[in-house]
């Protein structure tokens, strides 16, 4: 039992991490570590970077070059840059095309990872008791909300079980959250009461003159 | 190419029978006249029919000849075999439709009522007076049996659209056609319901009548892009401009297939080594700069003829015939 326990938790906890991290972010950093692997995609994707760099590089070239001194050699340069560019024009339109399929393919196994693995939980455990609460500790009617809908009576049941992770995930999150930009900040605003100190040593301070504004105002 | 160096004359030019095409283009006040009428005078003694075409707006075929030439091919006077047209690709459309005849105009009256308003969709396409006046062309063309025909394009821009025109017209067509079969026959059993099209017309004719142009055109079209039938003729000045230009014309026509193995640079000052004039010998270091760089960038793959500025207008039938033996025999400049 307790490992369903966790795992309803562990389902939950994924869910929250890919809502805060966010589906773009999910998706680009997949498709980085995808292209990390030896496929036919990580190939063109590496000819892609490489063919930009090359793009770069005949930039330069070409710049450096005089187009009215030397036109044969600025000619030629801009012959090879524009096969390069078609090239690259070419790899970038079938690797966005990939690139769409592929995100469709995250997005489907993301939804079945968090929402589908969270359903098939739900529904296959939803008579079974998560764990139960000691006799006489709960009036009726909240142990018949614990174990809503099909759990039996006395026990807490898997939604009400998943709800709670949830919402216990989300308040640590928002502590957390909370509790970092409260320690950045004051480390920031610290330094900002310093500017100002600063400030009003020679001349007339910011807030002074907001005040002024106010006033006029 | 039999051998591999290059000569600095258009006789290849002259000596490739199998040629039907030659487009001569280039920037504006270039001399893209004057070389295609010589060019015209070269291939008229080594072949039965030249017909030289001006698709330049600013018309100078009547210029250069002395004479007045309009829609129709004339001969040009004192030849047999050479005549010459002008078209106008601006040129109003209404003309065109009038001359055009049972073709344009029917096909126009058999819409019926969408008619004008498909005539003001149509013609609010950029470039469709362009394509029309080259349908015009074509037609014309083909009725008329010509051994070679020479194109005096107008200045770049207007070329190359002129020479996609049948790739994009193909493409267009060959969707409507396909489009027809599939629909032709239940819109022609609701056209049948009402009593056939307003112009007493039958819907398959209207559908014949597209597909044969269609035909024509690919045909034409395969033609252009055949190095045996077709090839371009870049005409240049020894300029910074005009070199940009031809580079960026050389590989436009690259890009659609179309041979060109010629370049023409005209109006190069050879002033003798004892002359005072100062602006001429700095023209002269000046064109020398340039034509060394056609010379590294192109000698290798094309005819590059060097032409002289000559002290008179090339105007008329003699001096266009003098001028054109330059074309051959490559001009000896005065020690």
């Amino acid at each position: 039992m307790i490992s369903l326990l966790l795992l309803v938790f562990l389902v939950q906890l994924t869910t929250q991490l890919f809502s805060s991290v966010g589906v773009a972010t999910t998706n680009e950093i997949a498709w980085i570590l995808y292209n990390k692997l030896p496929t036919k995609t990580s190939q063109s994707v590496q000819e892609q970077t490489k063919l930009q760099r090359e793009i770069l590089r005949m930039k330069k070239e070409m710049n450096a070059v005089s187009a009215q001194d030397e036109f044969a050699r600025w000619a030629r340069l801009r012959r090879q840059h524009d096969d390069v560019v078609a090239k690259y024009e070419n790899i970038s339109s079938s690797l966005s095309s990939t690139k769409t399929s592929f995100d469709r393919t995250v997005a489907l196994l993301r939804w079945i990872a968090t929402t589908g693995l969270r359903f098939l939980l739900q529904t296959y455990y939803q008579r079974e008791p998560m764990f139960w609460i000691p006799a006489g500790w709960l009036p009726y009617y909240v142990e018949w909300i614990l174990s809503f809908p099909r759990a039996p009576l006395g026990s807490v049941s898997i939604q009400v079980w998943s709800m709670a992770c949830s919402s216990i995930i989300t308040l640590v999150g928002e502590a957390l959250v909370g509790v970092w930009s409260l320690a950045t900040s004051k480390k920031s605003g610290m330094q900002s009461k310093g500017s100002a100190r600063r400030a009003q040593a020679y001349g007339p301070s910011s807030s002074a003159r907001q005040a002024a504004a106010k006033k006029d105002q | 190419m039999e051998d591999d160096i290059m000569e600095p004359s258009l006789e290849s030019i002259v000596n490739q029978k199998t040629l039907r095409w030659i487009f001569v283009g280039g920037k504006g006040g270039v001399g893209k006249t004057t070389t295609s009428c010589s060019l015209a005078i070269q291939l008229a003694k080594h072949r039965k029919s030249v017909l030289l075409i001006s698709t330049d707006p600013a018309h100078n075929l009547s210029d250069a000849f002395n004479q007045k030439f309009g829609k129709d091919a004339r001969l040009v006077e004192g030849f047999d075999n050479l005549s010459a047209m002008e078209i106008d690709p601006n040129g109003s459309i209404q003309d065109l439709l009038a001359a055009g005849g049972d073709g344009t105009e029917d096909a126009m009256a058999g819409l019926g009522g969408m008619g004008n308003m498909m005539q003001d969709l149509a013609f609010s396409i950029p470039g469709v007076d362009e394509a029309m006046s080259f349908a015009e062309v074509l037609k014309q063309v083909k009725s008329l049996s010509y051994e070679v025909i020479i194109f005096d394009t107008a200045p770049t821009g207007h070329t190359l659209r002129f020479l996609q025109f049948p790739t994009v017209m193909e493409k267009a067509l060959a969707k409507l056609s396909q489009l027809s079969t599939q629909f032709g026959p239940m819109l022609n059993s609701v056209l049948g319901a009402r009593g056939g099209l307003p112009g007493g017309q039958n819907l398959d004719d209207l559908l014949a009548k597209m597909e044969s142009l269609r035909e024509t055109i690919a045909e034409v079209n395969q033609q252009f892009k055949d190095p045996d039938m077709t090839t371009f003729v870049c005409v240049c000045i020894a300029e910074f401009l005009s070199l940009y230009e031809t580079e960026r014309m050389i590989q436009e026509l690259t890009s659609y297939n179309i041979d060109t193995h010629s370049i023409v640079v005209n109006q190069l000052l050879f002033p003798a080594a004892d002359n005072h004039c100062e602006q001429c010998n700095a023209r002269r270091k000046m064109q020398k700069k340039y034509l060394d760089q056609y010379e590294e960038l192109y000698g290798d793959d094309f005819n590059l003829v060097r032409m002289p500025l000559l002290v008179e207008e090339v105007r008329g039938k003699e001096k266009l015939e003098k001028f054109s033996e330059l074309l051959v025999k490559p001009y000896q400049p005065p020690q």
